[in-house]
């Protein structure tokens, strides 16, 4: 089961552990220079609200209800990352209108091992983005469903989804136990879009970062693949999440710039040699935003400069909390 | 004397052992209070602070806000509100399930509905 608590989604599987759950949110960035260099990751300025789809149904169209799940605001051109929280090992898939964030391939209803297009908790604290390359992800930038930026549209043509897809299938009991058996302790696993029928947003590639998607460690039969939970996160822009909740949506961030010349940290993950998987193929002529608008002949990204990186946090070293917060988290 | 000073005091402790931002001095900046406060209230030597203080305090040192709460002997002002919209519904809701095992709670959260996608 999925709960949404404190604009959390907790997915709970009690009947398989007690402690089968993992937790799923939504932090909000900055939006990384689409530059051509390469970023370290970006801080969390706090979670973006989330809403049970179904208390606003008498403002959305019989598409967006059939959907279920949950609905949050992003501006144009605003950023997020992923965040997971979970001690029990989780294979959990993020798609971006439909499409596998990780291999750049259409949903499907299952784990795949080969390439790898979930990603394995707790061994992945984050995620930032579109894995292009081993190591490197392009972050995800929201752009209005319909204006051609999104990846759905660039890989498969239609703007018909949008938001975000997320899947959770936890371990095994038996597996789990027998894993927690060899560790001595388990904490070592350690604009007037009020109208409905506007298409809402869709997550497109921004600029490049450093992070690495974790080869899973596990055999691919650890996986629970007949109990999962999966969600579907409409993303509507800030004019329409007013005219749906009444609720204002969340300030904008400040810019890559305005933040790097503070001095406030950057963010690397440390995870020993872990393996990373390689980037996806079908990524690879995909266009970012600024690369597929100067080509358009558009500018839809403002504040786009350069910046300079002071400080750079390594997380994850001697045991420390995964934290990524700064000014406004 | 409560068990809210203690606990407050044994966590943040534990976090001091990793990382010394976690000093009573430091704690008490970062959630807007004096350390001389919140040293009395770890030694429950104070009632424990206000709701608002409370909540800093818990996502400070990493804690579930209404569990600090409860330990405080209160109940978050969003709850109480929800009660009062509907006192006569969930007032029954909490009796009925006052004895029930927390598995069997679980049942009764909301879950997020998924649909045909």
């Amino acid at each position: 089961m999925i709960v949404l608590e404190h604009d959390r989604l907790e997915f709970r599987f009690p009947e398989i552990h007690r402690e089968a759950s993992c937790s799923i949110e939504f932090q909000r960035t900055l939006r990384i220079p689409d530059d051509g260099r390469e970023y370290p990751l970006p801080p969390g300025l706090g979670r973006f609200p989330l809403r049970h789809l179904d208390d606003h149904a008498e403002h959305l169209s019989a598409a967006w209800q059939r959907r279920g799940g949950v609905i949050g605001p992003m501006h144009q051109a605003e950023a997020l990352w992923i965040n997971f929280d979970s001690s029990y090992p989780f294979a959990v898939k993020v798609a971006t209108g439909k499409v596998c964030a990780i291999t750049g391939n259409a949903w499907t209803d299952h784990l795949n091992r080969d390439p790898q297009d979930y990603a394995a908790l707790p061994e992945q604290p984050w995620l930032d983005g579109y894995c292009v390359e081993k190591g490197l992800v392009r972050q995800f930038v929201a752009m209005p469903l319909g204006a051609g930026y999104t990846v759905e549209e660039q890989l498969y043509g239609a703007a018909e989804h949008g938001g975000l897809q997320i899947v959770a299938y936890p371990m095994k009991r038996e597996r789990y136990e027998a894993l927690a058996a060899r560790h001595a302790s388990i904490a070592e696993l350690a604009e007037t879009y009020a109208m409905p029928q506007s298409p809402g947003m869709g997550l497109a590639p921004g600029g490049r970062m450093k992070q690495d998607i974790y080869a899973d460690p596990h055999d691919f039969d650890a996986w629970d693949q007949r109990r999962c939970s999966r969600c579907f996160v409409t993303l509507v822009n800030s004019l329409q999440w007013l005219a749906i909740t009444g609720e204002h949506p969340p300030t904008r961030p400040p810019s890559a710039r305005t933040y790097a010349e503070t001095g406030l940290p950057w963010f690397d993950h440390y995870a020993g040699d872990a393996e990373a998987v390689a980037g996806a193929d079908r990524f690879k002529g995909v266009a970012s935003v600024v690369q597929l608008a100067k080509q358009q002949g558009e500018a839809p990204l403002p504040e786009n400069q350069s910046a300079e990186i002071a400080s750079i946090v390594v997380v994850g070293q001697d045991g420390t909390r995964l934290v990524r917060e700064s000014w406004g988290a | 004397m409560t068990q809210f000073g203690p606990a407050i005091r044994e966590r943040r402790e534990r976090l001091r052992r990793d990382d010394r931002r976690y000093s009573v001095r430091q704690v008490a900046t970062r959630i807007g209070i004096e350390p001389a406060y919140l040293s009395k209230i770890e030694r429950g030597e104070v009632a424990p602070p206000s709701e608002a203080t409370t909540v800093r305090l818990a996502k400070e040192l990493d804690q579930d806000p209404d569990v600090l709460l409860a330990m405080a002997g209160k109940v978050s002002g969003d709850l109480q509100e929800i009660i009062r919209k509907r006192p006569k519904l969930f007032a029954e809701l909490i009796r009925q399930l006052k004895e029930a095992p927390d598995h069997a709670v679980l049942r009764v959260v909301r879950e997020v509905r998924d649909g045909d996608w």
